[in-house]
């Protein structure tokens, strides 16, 4: 029986046994991230082949080329670059702000206790359950009504479309914020009270730097949710010098992506590398470890 | 990455000052006031009564707003320096995509004082655009000889106005490989045979493919007999005809059904897959439209268009220019339209740049590309695709139908009947099966208003012995009353059983129940007083 | 304001004393924004935007109320997100309600007002009325002057309030004819071309000729003495032609005839509860609905279950701080959440493709025989999980390695002193503790994916078709994208009013299980509460 030995000698050791299940896990990373980047080389391979179909499509294109980007780049109806940075406005004003609201209120409902505290939470969530087919069209007639009192603040403006989505702020992400919160024992806040610190510097000063893990996810998750957004884009912006990345993609590559595949595949990617650069630059946040020694001391 | 953090909590602290001293971030409104009035004022601002002979070249005295789709967006910015030059007038295009996108912003925008004075449109959103009174209609004068007569009745609605100026039409085609298909077949059943054929020989892998249900395999439904909607004696379509289950529509199924169990045509309706098969050579034949014809030709498939076997018709649809009722420049629109848009110049830059068959007869007869010229020719007995609203309770249940034919799960007949029964049951909608006495009597007997044939306290009950029954409270007096089915007046029976006939008269002595009875088989009604 | 203590196990939540100055400050802000307010609601009431009026009042109150009253103190602290949430999430779900008691949608998508409006409108030539082409000219003090000319080819002048004339070229000032018989000038005025004449938005309204048998302008190419075809009786609520004296009451958003004529175009109209009696009568209940919500159930909880696991294994499994490539493999992991759904439900119905698909000729080269992935009922379902899975375990992954890091070292070191092999660990720290963070949000997954419209309609539409159903449904089609089907595909159009009324018994199913999963899994309450 020689297998069941080699795995006894393997558990003897934990210097082995640290090495193989760090194998193990490989091994198993390999899986999912083939099932999770095969679909993405893919689009890859689509932006960079010439003649774009699905039946003609190899991994590796015949003549593999920059053509659909040049394209894209080029097109006069599709300002590529002034999208892009339409959309990066966007996307990092509503994420931050959105972030500091949900931070603030998720303070509230953790710390405080105040009548209908769990009504409010509970509210919260039922609200963002209800099916908004017809919020589209809501929001369009308030922008449309309100822009004619308040030109800033209508149609065809950035503005508007970051306060639409700031009203999200008071989403799920303050449960998932609470939740953390939660975690973090109160008599660290109790025994700051005592020495007489407000509400406010308890805030700043002791729990704030205690959530950069939380932090930082709910802004990924801000940023991504409010940059891949095309829909409330959609309804609000009409010009073409203001529209996001989402929308210019949907509406021109996407216009007939049968017969523009590769461009609109090169669109998409370009579009996606933001995301993945704002995550690979804060990954260490979420998983640095640098909370626990703080909240030790 | 910590100077970030800081950012986010500095972040974080401002918004908190802002939440503790009560100044939310929307409402700083309060340096409006000055900027408001100016804004206002501008919408009945260019009132050209008063002369502005000094101002005239700095500000446009007019401005159109056209909405249009990515291919003729270009076309009329060409066209927006010119015209302000000539005329002053300023057009600004917006570019909503494709042409199929822009009706939902139009239905939204367009009651909202928000829409465009012009947009690009299909013709069959007529019913719909109609219906709601999104659409003002168009009078082209004598330039209406000037344009293909199919494309203006497409435009046409049932009350006989134009509501749009056609500038392409667009149909499907029949493509075929040359170098595998020397001749074109000249019916269906050679279609497969030639397929049958190649196949064995190894050559291909399916004769064709579906891509997608039925405005995609109409041209082989159609030559088999298959029809949608009838006519009625008018000419106008009859949506209590509904042909989804009529013998040629299911022979043309059961032609489709029997291809795939044959192997000669793959069970999955796709449009990708139908047109790359056909561009990497692995199917002989395609029915595609001129949208396609950019990749067909960039793929290099050997390929010539042709006319559909049997006769097989395609759907028409023709693109054109339309105005919004709610313009406050409707005559301006219509103007733009017909001195600007209809003319032989415009038309044909729309035709350069479109790939599609013009509606404009001397644009059209000067064509020059083959493969239009021959779609053009398949398209010569095309259906224009039905524009009243009822349209729109067919695709789901017809596409529906073809798959469950063609995977097999269902007999084509069985498939076909279901489907028109679902159609029919949708075009009914609610109150299928209702049968209901409109009359002036109504608001007696607790409906809210007289003649309406859906109210509920009138509804008849079925009895045991097949007749209908409706016993209500009436004050005396004098009332009239009709049968109506379904709770619409689609179809209404009066006092002598005919459809659409005159109505009962009733007289009340005294207050008093009374009670109706009808007879579904003789559609007559009798009445009894207590 | 009384200085009633706050009770006594709540010490927190009351405010501090602000200083005298910042408070004055506040009180300040607060008046400027009242008046602001004040003003734009005004500016709103005179445009006539009533509902949006009253939301905005309803929201300033509330604000007002929070930042007087010393007892809302807790509520200033989410003061923003509060206005943000009712503005643009509270408001759109009323007006999702208003609607659903509506005829809105196609058919039916202006105001009563609108409508009669463009009846009124409409005109109609008497039989004793003649057409003319006509070609305007104005004067430099804007008064218009029309030259008509009739079918028969006479010649007339028209100004408003005074009779026709035919005047000859000399006559009244008239310049010479040019070769379509119109004058190059006339004194006083000048000649406009179709254009210039039509930029004047108010020309359509002026009327030439006498009283009684004017004249105005119907088309680029006509004008005409018509008269108005129909008059509004706001009595009857009716509209009556006047060429024929049909009467056309109201009828829920239509002026109808006694005959069933309809006038174009319908307006939107309370229909009270009919858009709920639709559905309860509809064919959708007699038809495939039991089947539908199953799957809809099973969707929505499989996607659940599949996508946290998995999101929560690649988090445990690389929580680890010296793990090799941690960086680089997590970075691979995220990557299907950065690219648009859009593209890549488009990309994986092309991959799964069972013609054409690389997965399909993939397996089919391998194993010699590929799934249906479109055509057969289960298959089909596993694709849609599939997808779904592939969209959303980064999610997951992402919210999982941040609440990892929120359960303290100290627990796991004192499980491993009492023994605790890592199964253990896993079932009774690591999953009780996570949920007390993502708990509310695999609810809010679960509702989401409930209601998951944009996937199903992007991946199959709801395919493969149901056999022998009375109404159009598919085997994957969850009920949000089944009812909406049939709410957009009914004989008038889209019908806003029946989706609304839809969307509004869907909000209570879901609504209700997310209740009961309040009531039933208290345990990231009761955690939370302890901490």
């Amino acid at each position: 029986m020689p297998e069941p030995s080699f795995l006894e000698k393997l558990r003897t050791s934990a210097k082995t046994q640290r090495r193989f299940s760090i194998a193990i896990r490989l091994i198993i990373a390999m899986f999912l991230i083939i099932f999770s980047i095969f679909p993405v080389l893919w689009v890859i391979s689509a932006s960079l082949s010439p003649t774009g179909t699905l039946a003609t499509q190899r991994l590796i294109p015949a003549n593999p080329g920059l053509d659909n980007y040049h394209t894209l780049l080029s097109m006069q109806q599709f300002p590529f670059w002034s999208w892009f940075l339409n959309s990066i406005k966007i996307s990092s004003i509503t994420a931050v702000l959105s972030l500091s609201i949900t931070t603030v209120a998720a303070y509230a409902f953790s710390r405080f206790r105040f009548r209908g505290r769990q009504t409010m939470l509970k509210a919260i969530l039922l609200i963002n359950v209800f099916p908004s087919l017809l919020a589209l069209v809501a929001i369009f007639l308030m922008f449309s009504q309100v822009g004619d009192v308040i030109p800033f603040l209508g149609l065809d403006n950035h503005n508007s479309l970051i306060l639409v989505y700031l009203g999200g702020a008071m989403g799920v992400n303050i449960w998932l914020m609470k939740g953390f919160m939660d975690t973090i024992p109160r008599d660290i806040d109790e025994s700051a009270q005592v020495e007489g610190a407000s509400d406010w510097q308890i805030f700043t000063r002791l729990i704030l730097p205690l959530l950069r893990p939380i932090l930082i996810v709910i802004l990924i998750l801000n940023y991504i949710t409010t940059y891949g957004d095309f829909v409330l884009a959609r309804i609000l912006l009409r010009s073409n010098e203001k529209y996001t990345l989402m929308v210019g993609l949907q509406i021109f590559a996407g216009a007939q992506f049968q017969q523009r595949w590769g461009v609109f595949a090169a669109g998409a990617l370009m579009g996606a590398l933001p995301i993945m650069i704002i995550y690979l630059a804060l990954q260490d946040q979420i998983v640095g470890g640098l909370t626990r020694g703080a909240v030790k001391g | 990455m910590k100077k970030l953090f800081n950012i986010i909590s500095l972040l974080v602290v401002l918004s908190i000052l802002l939440a503790a001293c009560g100044t939310p971030a929307t409402s700083t409104p309060e340096v409006e006031p000055t900027t408001a009035p100016e804004t206002a004022a501008p919408s009945t601002a260019p009132e050209p009564t008063t002369p502005p002979p000094t101002a005239e070249p700095v500000e446009p005295i007019a401005t159109l707003k056209i909405w249009a789709d990515d291919t003729r967006t270009p076309i009329l910015l060409d066209l927006a320096d010119e015209f302000l030059a000539e005329y002053n007038v300023k057009l600004e295009v917006e570019d909503l995509g494709r042409v199929q996108d822009i009706r939902t912003p139009m239905i939204t925008a367009a009651p909202a004082g928000e829409g465009p004075d012009i947009f690009i449109g299909v013709h069959d959103w007529l019913g719909a655009l109609v219906e709601s009174g999104l659409v003002a209609p168009i009078d082209l004068g004598d330039k209406q000889d000037e344009f293909v007569p199919l494309a203006l009745e497409a435009f046409t609605y049932t009350d006989g106005k134009l509501y749009g100026v056609p500038y392409a039409t667009e149909n499907l085609g029949f493509f075929y490989n040359t170098e595998l298909v020397p001749e074109p077949p000249k019916t269906w059943d050679e279609v497969l045979e030639i397929g049958r054929k190649l196949k064995a020989e190894g050559k291909i892998q399916y004769a064709f493919a579906m891509a997608g249900g039925g405005y995609e395999n109409l041209p082989i439904l159609t030559a088999k007999g298959g029809y949608i909607f009838g006519r009625d004696a008018s000419g106008a379509w009859n949506p209590d005809d509904v042909g989804l289950d009529s013998e040629g529509m299911i022979a043309g199924v059961k032609f489709l059904a029997d291809a795939v169990k044959e192997g000669l045509v793959p069970a999955t309706a796709d449009y990708e897959t139908a047109h790359s098969l056909f561009e990497t050579g692995q199917a002989a034949f395609l029915m595609a439209g001129p949208w396609a014809l950019d990749r067909i030709r960039k793929s290099g498939v050997p390929y010539k268009v042709t006319v559909f076997p049997d006769n097989g018709a395609p759907f028409l649809g023709v693109q054109g220019f339309m105005v919004n009722a709610f313009s406050e420049n409707i005559l301006l629109a219509q103007t733009f339209l017909t001195e600007y848009v209809a003319t032989e110049e415009f038309m044909q830059k729309i035709y350069e740049a479109g790939l599609r068959p013009s509606a404009f007869k001397s644009v059209l007869a000067r064509m020059d590309d083959p493969d239009l010229v021959a779609m053009g020719e398949a398209g010569a007995n095309a259906m224009p695709m039905p524009n009243i609203p009822e349209m729109g309770s067919v695709w789901s249940a017809w596409n529906n139908g073809i798959a469950l034919a063609t995977s097999g799960e269902q007999t084509p007949e069985e498939a076909m009947k279901d489907a028109a029964n679902q159609v029919r049951a949708l075009i009914l909608g609610a109150l299928a099966g209702m049968v209901n006495l409109p009359g002036s009597y109504q608001d007696k007997v607790g409906c809210g208003a007289q003649w309406d044939p859906a109210c509920q306290a009138t509804a008849m009950q079925k009895g045991d012995d097949g007749l209908y029954y409706l016993t209500v409270t009436l004050p005396a007096g004098d009332y009239e009353f009709k049968v109506a089915l379904d709770g619409a007046w689609t179809v209404n029976y009066g006092s002598d059983g005919a459809q659409d006939g005159p109505n009962y008269a009733l007289k009340v002595e005294k207050d008093g129940k009374v009670t109706f009875i009808y007879n579904p088989e003789t559609h007559l009604v009798e009445v009894k007083f207590e | 304001m009384t200085s009633t203590p706050a009770p006594p196990a709540v010490k927190r939540g009351t405010p501090f004393q602000l200083p005298a100055l910042p408070r004055l400050i506040r009180f300040a802000l607060l008046i400027a924004l009242d008046v602001a307010v004040f003003w734009l609601l005004n500016r709103l009431a005179s445009l006539g935007y009533y509902p949006l009026m009253a939301a905005v009042l309803i929201i300033t109150l509330f604000v007002n109320f929070v930042l007087i009253r010393r007892e809302a103190y807790p509520l200033r602290w989410m003061l923003i997100g509060l206005i943000m949430m009712g503005l643009f999430t509270i408001y759109p779900i009323i007006f999702t309600v208003w609607v659903a008691f509506t005829n809105y949608g196609e058919g039916h998508l202006i105001t009563k007002k609108q409508a009669i409006d463009q009846i009124l409108d409409l005109t109609y030539l008497p039989s004793s009325g003649k057409a003319y082409s006509w070609t305007a000219f104005r004067s430099d003090e804007g008064d218009y002057a029309l030259w008509l000319i009739d079918a028969e080819g006479n010649a007339y002048l028209a100004k408003p309030d005074e009779p026709l004339s035919q005047p000859q070229p000399g006559e009244m000032g008239v310049g010479p004819l040019d070769a379509r018989g119109i004058p190059e000038s006339i004194e006083g005025y000048r000649r406009l071309n179709q254009i210039q004449a039509a930029t004047d938005r108010n020309l359509k309204n002026i009327k030439f000729g006498e009283e009684g048998k004017t004249i105005q302008i119907r088309s680029p190419s006509e004008a005409a003495e018509l008269l108005p075809l129909y008059v509004y009786d706001p009595d009857l609520d009716a509209m009556i032609n006047q060429e024929t004296g049909v009467v056309y009451k109201n009828l829920r958003g239509t002026f109808t005839s006694p005959d069933g004529e309809a006038l174009r175009p319908g307006f939107i109209e309370y229909v009270k509860f009919d858009n709920f009696r639709d559905f309860f009568i509809s064919p959708a209940l007699r038809g495939p609905l039991l089947r539908v919500v199953l799957w809809n159930f099973a969707f929505a909880f499989f996607s659940l279950l599949l996508n946290f696991s998995l999101g929560l294994f690649i988090a445990i499994l690389f929580n680890d701080p010296d793990f090799p490539f941690k960086k680089l493999i997590r970075s691979l992991l995220i990557i299907p959440y950065t690219v648009p759904a859009l593209i890549t439900i488009l990309i994986w119905r092309g991959m799964l493709n069972p013609d054409i698909g690389v997965i399909s000729r993939l397996l089919y080269n391998t194993i010699g025989w590929s799934p249906q992935w479109f055509t057969d009922p289960w298959w089909a379902k596993i694709a849609i999980l599939l997808v779904n899975l592939w969209l959303s375990y980064p999610y997951f992954m992402l919210i999982c390695s941040g609440a990892l890091q929120s359960i303290s070292e100290e627990i796991y070191a004192a499980a491993e002193v009492d023994g605790a092999n890592p199964w253990q660990k896993f079932w009774r720290i690591t999953l009780p503790l996570l949920l007390v963070a993502v708990g509310p949000l695999l609810i809010a997954s679960f509702t989401f994916n409930f209601n998951n419209f944009n996937l199903i309609y992007l991946f199959n539409a709801g395919g493969p078709p149901m056999a022998g159903t009375p109404t159009p449904a598919g085997h994957t089609d969850i009920l949000i994208s089944y009812v909406y089907n049939l709410a957009f595909s009914g004989s008038r159009g889209v019908n806003y009013g029946f989706a609304s009324a839809i969307t509004i018994i869907i909000f209570f199913i879901v609504g209700s299980i997310t209740l009961f999963q309040f009531r039933y899994t208290r345990m990231w309450e009761e955690v939370g509460e302890n901490a």
